[in-house]
């Protein structure tokens, strides 16, 4: 007869039994996530983030932006009106981490992207108060005098390139690339030439409307203006989401 | 068997517990303090004062790290050190092992803290440690398990009080939660920066398996483990049902590892893994009510110490804030409620009623009756504590009342449409309601804090006292010997 | 992946399969705990253990009486 007493005055049956008890929950709940296709949508479109974008992303996360803004719009009537179609996985598969966030001080950027002018997210972004007057947003005029530095992005892109993300390096990665996601994107996603990239598409957009100069308000602006823009949600059906639910 | 008072400081190691007790109040302080600032921040946003290292964004996880692991965390290396000496009636396995812990912890509190102020954050929430602290905390919590592990089977007890399943449960858990939501791809040998190695739908329940679990062992576990010892201690009699307490163990471990998922409801999460997460949450009442009246009942027959005592009234309150916020817990998961509640300051209020009514409560308490105990003495003030009783009972009521209102109110106002069908309310509309909120939420936690900082001045007034008093003795036995 | 994986992943089976894994546990860990009246006296010794460690203790809250009762196990 098994006892009780036998775990108690036993540290290592109890270490061991604790364990087996602990791990079953999170084995069941997570484990299947990784090898269920229905986990994540296929849609077209989701690529990961260029050079620029990527840098962007990194000053997000700096900023802690993620405490006071979800990136998660949920199936609800007033969260369709206010914000749009509601967040699919697919959407955030290159996101190393998710910034779903857990708390909306501010509202939901999931599909912020394409909604506001740069003008205004850089006016926004240097004083919240100034576009919105009763907002309580910190001002991040910094961003706008602090120049980008971009000399480790390739190193980035390769860290990610680990995680899974398809950065390419070989001509063969770069192949396989265009095949997925056509030239342009392909040619966004080379590590070789990602300094390059940055540049062009910095100076190109002037996301941050001060000629010649690259700053962190350019690489944010391009995140921000790129968010929840990268689904043709008009080329589906709207059952075909809700079979992945 | 029994050791007396006098002998035991050179029977147990006490100095660790010292340190850690005493950096559990520097960081509560500090932590705590922070927590107001940031309230206020959200009330009077000039308070940035367009300073990067303290707007809101990189000091929330300042006041996140320091209240759950740098007061929190120290609370739990102070108490289950000295409650695994005192239920083992052993000392610490090695003291520099022990010694090892102390300076791990604080090295990592210190330098996240650094770090996030500067920018550097995995913007995993309760897990913002970038990878080179994460290691220095893998490192201390593999030497922590060791030295509880060691001093826990060198015991001369046959059996293992319920306290030490709880610490050891807590110990594990954390080990293995640290560890996966931790896993990431540094971006080279000599950047903090770093990439998790989980994306989108994955990291998300990965993140939120580590942070609600990190509530479940760190927060919950682990402060019952504490509650099992000074509850019965201070009370003088043993707990209610020791019968009761193995149920409460067993399933509370097996339950909380499931809940994870409900933080994530209505997202793009499988419904099958919500929807789980959810069913587990409304069970996992049963068990943290079974500890809850476990706890309460122990004074069962003895409800007067409630009158007398204000170090028990501590105990018991923190119980009935922990009833209180895992009731809440279950219906804040279920869907329909959640999808009111979440993203909304309903959320916040909950933890809160949970980490400063149970954790901070229950801690509170052990403290008082832990530190005379350590250095030999009686506490300075008992008034004190009263004092601080209510300062803390005063800002938890005014904190939470505040975070309903708002979360509620928000929640309803954001999905409220006119008679056309289009939106009532815009989200700034609804910015501007949370003023008042978050005005009286910051009053709380002014309160609350001071109720620290009063605790903090009796401890002190505790530690002089003894020293005094040590150095009498010392006078006195000197004065012998010289007469002889 | 095996079809009993599948099987629990599946939305309308995963509530079934998590009732009867928690209930065989809980059920067969409160059987244990409450049946015989022996084990019950048993298991409840146990919970003096940490009122044993000091007898002389300067911040003692009246509880010394029920102290003694330990040694009645």
């Amino acid at each position: 007869m098994i006892k009780h007493e036998s775990i108690e005055t036993n540290a290592g049956l109890l270490v061991v039994l604790t364990l087996i008890v602990v791990s079953i929950g999170g084995l069941v709940e997570i484990v299947p996530l990784f090898y269920i296709s229905d986990t994540v949508e296929e849609v077209e479109g989701v690529r990961p983030y260029t050079a620029l974008e990527l840098r962007g992303r990194d000053i997000y996360q700096r900023e802690g932006c993620y405490l006071c803004h979800s990136q998660m719009i949920r199936p609800f009537r007033d969260e369709w009106l206010r914000y749009g179609h509601y967040s699919l996985a697919a959407e955030s598969q290159y996101d190393h981490p998710f910034q779903w966030g857990s708390k909306r001080t501010g509202p939901d950027l999931a599909r912020v992207g394409n909604k506001y002018s740069n003008e205004w997210h850089v006016a926004h972004l240097v004083n919240p108060r100034s576009v919105v007057p009763q907002s309580i947003m910190p001002n991040y005029q910094w961003l706008l005098e602090n120049d980008l530095d971009y000399s480790d992005v390739q190193d980035r892109m390769r860290a990610l390139k680990v995680t899974g993300v398809p950065y390419s390096e070989t001509q063969q990665e770069y192949d396989s690339n265009v095949a997925e996601f056509g030239v342009d994107v392909a040619d966004q996603l080379d590590i070789l030439r990602a300094e390059e990239n940055l540049m062009q598409q910095a100076l190109a957009n002037n996301y941050d409307g001060q000629h010649g100069r690259i700053t962190e308000m350019d690489a944010l602006v391009a995140y921000l203006q790129m968010l929840g823009t990268m689904v043709d949600f008009s080329k589906y059906d709207e059952g075909y989401f809700t079979d992945f639910r | 068997m029994a050791q007396t008072g006098i002998g035991s400081a050179e029977q147990y190691n006490y100095e660790i517990i010292k340190k850690f007790a005493i950096m559990a109040l520097v960081w509560g302080l500090l932590g705590m303090a922070t927590g107001v600032y940031i309230a206020a921040e959200l009330a009077w946003p000039a308070l940035n004062f367009n300073i990067p290292e303290i707007t809101f964004g990189r000091l929330r996880p300042v006041h996140t790290t320091l209240v759950i692991f740098g007061f929190g965390g120290s609370a739990l290396f102070a108490t289950s050190y000295y409650v695994v000496q005192r239920t083992c009636q052993t000392r610490l396995y090695s003291d520099w092992m022990a010694g090892f812990t102390f300076w791990g912890w604080q090295t990592a509190i210190v330098a996240g803290v650094i770090s996030y102020v500067l920018g550097y954050t995995q913007s995993r929430e309760y897990a913002e440690f970038e990878w080179p602290i994460d290691l220095i905390i893998l490192v201390t919590w593999v030497l922590y398990f060791t030295v509880y592990i060691m001093t826990v089977r060198r015991r001369s007890q046959p059996h293992i009080y319920v306290a030490n399943w709880f610490y050891i449960a807590f110990i594990l858990v954390i080990a293995l939660l640290h560890i996966f939501n931790n896993l990431a791809v540094p971006v080279s040998m000599f950047s903090l920066k770093s990439y998790s190695l989980f994306s989108g739908v994955q990291d998300a329940m990965t993140q939120w398996w580590y942070g609600h679990n990190a509530v479940g062992f760190f927060l919950t576990a682990a402060f019952l483990g504490m509650m099992y010892y000074f509850v019965p201690k201070q009370a003088g009699r043993p707990v209610y049902s020791y019968r009761l307490s193995i149920v409460h163990f067993w399933s509370l471990a097996f339950l909380y590892m499931w809940v994870g998922a409900h933080h994530l409801h209505w997202t793009a999460l499988p419904d099958w893994t919500s929807t789980l997460a959810a069913t587990f949450s409304i069970m996992l009442l049963l068990p943290s009510w079974g500890g809850m009246i476990n706890g309460i009942m122990t004074l069962s027959g003895a409800w007067d110490k409630l009158r007398t005592d204000p170090i028990m009234l501590f105990l018991i309150t923190s119980l009935s804030f922990y009833g209180m916020s895992t009731f809440e817990g279950p219906l804040m998961s279920l869907k329909s409620v959640n999808a009111l509640s979440h993203y909304t300051d309903w959320t916040i209020g909950h933890v809160h009623s949970g980490a400063l009514g149970w954790v901070a409560m229950v801690s509170f308490g052990s403290f008082y009756h832990m530190v005379p105990r350590l250095y030999d003495t009686r506490l300075y003030s008992t008034r004190l504590v009263y004092v601080h009783f209510w300062l803390a009972t005063i800002g938890i009521l005014l904190y939470i009342t505040a975070m309903w209102v708002a979360g509620i109110f928000q929640g309803l106002m954001l999905r409220s449409f006119d008679d056309y069908g289009n939106l009532a309310y815009t989200f700034v509309e609804t910015v501007v309601f949370l003023h008042s909120p978050y005005v009286v939420r910051a009053l709380g936690g002014l309160f609350f804090v001071s109720g620290v900082a009063v605790m903090a001045y009796n401890m002190i007034m505790t530690i002089r006292k003894a020293r005094v008093e040590a150095a009498e003795l010392d006078a006195k036995l000197a004065a012998k010997m010289a007469r002889i | 992946m095996p079809d009993w994986m599948l099987w629990i992943t599946s939305h309308g089976n995963s509530k079934i399969v998590a009732l009867l894994l928690f209930f065989t546990t809980f059920c067969a860990i409160l059987i244990y705990v409450y049946t015989g009246k022996e084990r019950g006296v048993r298991l409840e010794s146990y919970k003096y253990m940490p009122l044993q460690d000091d007898e002389t203790d300067l911040n003692a809250a009246g509880g010394e009486e029920e102290m003694h009762e330990s040694g009645k196990n």
